[in-house]
């Protein structure tokens, strides 16, 4: 049961509700490093790795620090009468989170990994400002998700990221060589592709999963 | 290092005082919000339980939480309940204040939040020009609670033209409810029964 | 001069969406109406102008190493506080928005103005600059959703503007529809500027 529920989640996230063809997340990354499939390889890479650990971190600061719960650290500790409200501190101290953790993963890589950093380096302080990641956090609270979905959802959503990011960038490779009219080369022609893709994808929607 | 000590409390300090001024602006804000909020809840019991005196509708609590609101005639009898649905549609999860009279009848029912595609799945909520209720949820009254389809899976609700997924949810969520409506009510001491058609 | 030339450039010339590819998720997300595109354009038009001045005034005090994670502070205090107010008096914009409205935090725009404009002028011309390109902003929002709106819909701000004999053309407000339509437009926008240098 647990299963099949983490299972609807992470389906969901890839290929029903796509962050990029059906939420609208990550758009600017999706159309500025597409160009090339190495590129997005590597971004797609960087995005999972930052988005399934941001969800578990957010997930963890809100439920500890921010919501009205009984578990809220400042009940349990400072004697207070009842839990704190601090649930209007959520988008700050989400972009605060997302950031200073983009940082860490990029000092700990280079430290570990010299060749991972080379490769993936230049994509990490793209993605502090990279909607998607912010947006799955946010998500998990919206829905309501445990612990465990929310890193199952953070994980799928960046895979369903990376997914949409490689069919774009090997579409692009090959419109290098076609030929478009003068005013829809580069960014209009990506957008229209993307279109198509999205409608393709609004296939998926007609699956019916164990709902 | 002691210049990252000095850079980092002075962002500290910055932090501090936004989230002083977002406290105090939290602090106005909040009644409002939580205004808003009850006056929708309250608009959207009158639409559930129809004709029903707003004075005589109780929210049976468990802590802070409503579990279901019951609507008690001059006898203090139950005549009626309402809960909230939910249930997970095309790209949102769909909440429906639904009500039912004691023989698990749908009575009344609204949504109280989607965000299903423009055009497709908001016509849940789609009143027709000269009407005054949504066509798709009238289709619910008077049908038992517990024993809702659409047509497409052999029942009698017409589904939204391109909007199956969100019919079928809604559907599906009154069914869900309703079938914890009855267990909320039977682990109630008072045990008012319940003339269950969804065993 | 300049006053008026920083003010206007938002409009067409550094136009946020169409120039600079900036802001494209909320500018896909919300413009399935002119309504939707109007609340998101004015919502983040108010954001960046109070973060453009109140960056510009502390520009001097904060130390250039930390001034990137300040911005962001300044700028998602705005948002939040936005987020609030606007759940408390429009709260039918606020839920048709969504997740979208805690997410101007991370709007390329803003963020961009910050550090481009706000952190190297004084306070008049980054109001200037930030009231500019939120209006350059919203414009574009709204204009897209026109598009799909009268398109998908056959309304414009919910009145019905087409003949009850146009079959609304559905996927223009779905997803697939917001991409197409921006494609378009970009391509609209290109074939313009072409013709301008073709004829110089």
């Amino acid at each position: 049961m647990e299963f099949k529920a983490l299972m609807i989640i992470a389906l969901g996230a890839i290929f029903i509700n796509n962050f990029v063809f059906s939420r609208f997340l990550g758009i600017c990354p999706y159309i500025g490093v597409s160009r090339q499939l190495d590129s997005a390889v590597g971004m797609g890479a960087a995005v999972v790795f930052v988005m399934t650990l941001a969800s578990a971190v957010t997930w963890l600061i809100y439920e500890y620090l921010l919501a009205p719960s009984p578990a809220n650290i400042f009940f349990r500790f400072f004697a207070l009468t009842e839990p704190p409200d601090l649930t209007f501190l959520r988008t700050i101290a989400f972009i605060l989170v997302i950031a200073s953790l983009v940082q860490f993963v990029e000092m700990v890589i280079q430290k570990v990994s010299p060749s991972l950093y080379s490769s993936l380096g230049i994509y990490l302080p793209l993605i502090t400002t990279n909607c998607a990641i912010l947006g799955a956090a946010i998500l998990n609270i919206d829905e309501q998700y445990t612990f465990i979905e929310s890193v199952v959802h953070g994980l799928a959503a960046g895979v369903g990221f990376t997914l949409a990011l490689i069919l774009m960038a090997g579409i692009r490779e090959r419109l290098e060589l076609a030929e478009i009219p003068r005013s829809l080369q580069g960014i209009p022609i990506a957008f229209i592709m993307a279109g198509l893709m999205a409608m393709a994808f609004l296939g998926f929607s007609g699956l019916k999963l164990g709902m | 290092m002691k210049d990252i000590v000095k850079l980092g409390l002075t962002l500290m300090v910055i932090t501090v005082l936004a989230a002083a001024g977002l406290a105090a602006v939290y602090s106005v804000t909040k009644p409002r919000i939580d205004a808003q909020r009850q006056m929708e809840t309250e608009r959207a019991l009158t639409v559930a339980l129809p004709q029903a005196d707003p004075e005589s509708i109780q929210a049976v609590k468990d802590g802070e939480e409503v579990r279901y609101y019951q609507l008690v005639d001059d006898d203090s009898q139950v005549v009626a309940y309402a809960f909230v649905a939910r249930g997970t549609g095309y790209s949102s999860v769909i909440e429906t204040m639904v009500g039912v009279d004691t023989s698990g009848r749908v009575i009344g029912m609204k949504v109280l939040s989607q965000t299903e595609t423009p055009g497709l799945g908001t016509k849940v909520e789609e009143i027709r020009y000269g009407e005054t209720d949504p066509w798709f949820q009238r289709q619910f009254i008077d049908k038992p609670a517990g024993d809702l389809a659409v047509k497409a899976d052999g029942g009698e609700i017409v589904s939204i033209t391109g909007a199956t997924i969100s019919s079928r949810a809604l559907a599906n969520s009154v069914i869900g409810g309703y079938k914890k409506l009855i267990k909320e009510i039977q682990s109630d001491s008072s045990g008012l029964a319940l003339k269950s058609e969804a065993q | 001069m300049s006053a008026w030339k920083e003010f206007s450039k938002g409009f067409y010339k550094q136009n946020p969406v169409f120039k600079q590819a900036l802001g494209l998720c909320p500018t896909l997300a919300v413009t399935s109406s002119v309504e939707n595109g109007l609340g998101m354009g004015l919502a983040a038009t108010f954001v960046l102008i109070c973060s453009n001045v109140l960056i510009s005034l502390i520009r001097k005090g904060v130390p250039n190493k930390i001034r990137i994670p300040v911005y962001i502070v300044v700028i998602a205090t705005f948002v939040t506080l936005v987020d609030l107010a606007m759940a408390g008096f429009m709260p039918d914009l606020h839920k048709s928005l969504g997740i979208f409205v805690p997410l101007i935090v991370v709007n390329c725009i803003i963020l961009g103005r910050a550090e481009a404009f706000a952190g190297k002028n004084n306070v008049g011309l980054s109001l200037l600059d930030g009231l500019g390109m939120g209006f350059g902003f919203t414009a574009a929002l709204c204009l897209l959703g026109a598009i799909r709106e009268v398109m998908g819909n056959g309304s414009l701000m919910g009145f019905p503007v087409l003949s009850a004999s146009f079959e609304p053309v559905l996927i223009m407000i779905l997803p697939p529809g917001a991409f197409l339509t921006i494609g378009f437009v970009l391509g609209f926008f290109n074939w313009l500027e072409n013709r301008k240098d073709a004829k110089r």
